[in-house]
């Protein structure tokens, strides 16, 4: 999990909350001492681990936009089937569909480009 | 005027080719009305929990409800997923994901009776099928082994918020509730998004078989 104090605490309390001999978790909270350079690590150890099967980010990770914008790039270019990514509404903002990671892979079928060039 | 003979056969080549072509987009679509119905869902779920939560921060004080408290000591997850490959399915490199809830080394039962429940939850039409004693039978051994289940569940709940203290808000033991809730749900969007990936290959292969033709 990569997100909030409030959602990580929730999920933990719901049992999947792991720490290895080497005191890594497998859950990082995203606060106001957080870097880019730290969601960005744990995103990318998070996706090679073999013993995470989900990933779940908090869609708009509130404070930075910027973190918002990196991730984006992040998750919109992973393309394996395990771990998923599962992008997840966030405390203060509702779930857009529009930024959907998955769901931005698949407009392409419902965009005026595809339905012209399959045309042609 | 001139009969085409050959019309008819390529007709029904066609015809055929239309018929996958529309079943592919159309589990495309079903899978993506799924998954967006699965996300409202979730979106709903969740903030009953975060409401839940900070009722219970109210109640308990923000000092006994916040991570400073978390066990950073090694331990395992009670609750886990099992990742399996889809059986009986050409497209073999599709995931299926199913949630352990509160399965431990010493708990093996409740990992069976979770599984069960689970699987049940992700095929709900097997249990409504046959008649109604023997959904009866069911039911009632259903009960008797969620009976079992349970207590090793509880256990395992009542672990997972001890470290907020002993004696804990209700509005807690709630938010637990609804975060398990949750979980569940994501294990559904997690399978009905490689469902909606599938079926969205399949139609852009198609897609693109056309234009190739072109």
């Amino acid at each position: 999990m990569i997100a909030d104090e409030d959602t990580v605490v929730g999920f933990l309390m719901a049992g999947v909350g792991n720490v290895d001999l080497r005191r890594k978790t497998n859950y990082l909270i995203v606060d106001s001492k957080t870097t880019v350079k730290q969601i960005e690590d744990t995103f990318k150890e998070f996706t090679t681990r073999e013993d995470i099967a989900v990933v779940l980010i908090s869609q708009y990770l509130e404070l930075y936009e910027m973190v918002a914008n990196m991730i984006r790039f992040l998750v919109d270019s992973y393309s394996k089937p395990v771990p998923a990514i599962l992008e997840i509404p966030s405390k203060d903002h509702p779930y857009d569909p529009a930024h959907d990671s998955v769901l931005s892979r698949v407009k392409y079928l419902f965009s005026a480009e595809s339905v012209a060039s399959g045309r042609r | 005027m001139v009969v085409d003979h050959e019309t008819p056969s390529l007709e029904n080549g066609q015809t055929d080719k239309e018929v996958e072509e529309n079943a592919n987009v159309l589990q495309f679509m079903d899978s993506m009305d799924a998954y967006l119905t699965l996300i409202h869902s979730l979106s709903s779920t969740l903030r009953r929990g975060w409401l839940e939560l900070a009722s219970a921060r109210h109640s308990m004080g923000a000092s006994r409800v916040n991570t400073v408290l978390l066990d950073h000591t090694s331990h395992p997850a009670a609750t886990s997923l099992l990742v399996t490959q889809d059986e009986g399915k050409v497209d073999s490199g599709k995931p299926h994901f199913t949630l352990c809830k509160w399965a431990s080394s010493s708990n093996e039962n409740s990992l069976l009776g979770e599984k069960q429940s689970s699987q049940d939850k992700l095929h709900p039409q097997l249990r409504h099928r046959g008649s109604t004693e023997l959904c009866e039978e069911k039911t009632s051994s259903e009960n008797k082994a969620s009976r079992e289940v349970d207590d090793p569940v509880q256990k395992e709940r009542s672990k997972s918020l001890s470290m907020f203290g002993t004696l804990v808000s209700p509005k807690l033991r709630a938010a637990q509730l609804s975060f398990e809730a949750a979980l569940e749900t994501l294990v559904e969007i997690a399978n009905m998004r490689s469902e909606m990936l599938c079926a969205f290959d399949q139609v852009n292969m198609k897609l693109e078989g056309r234009k190739d033709e072109k």
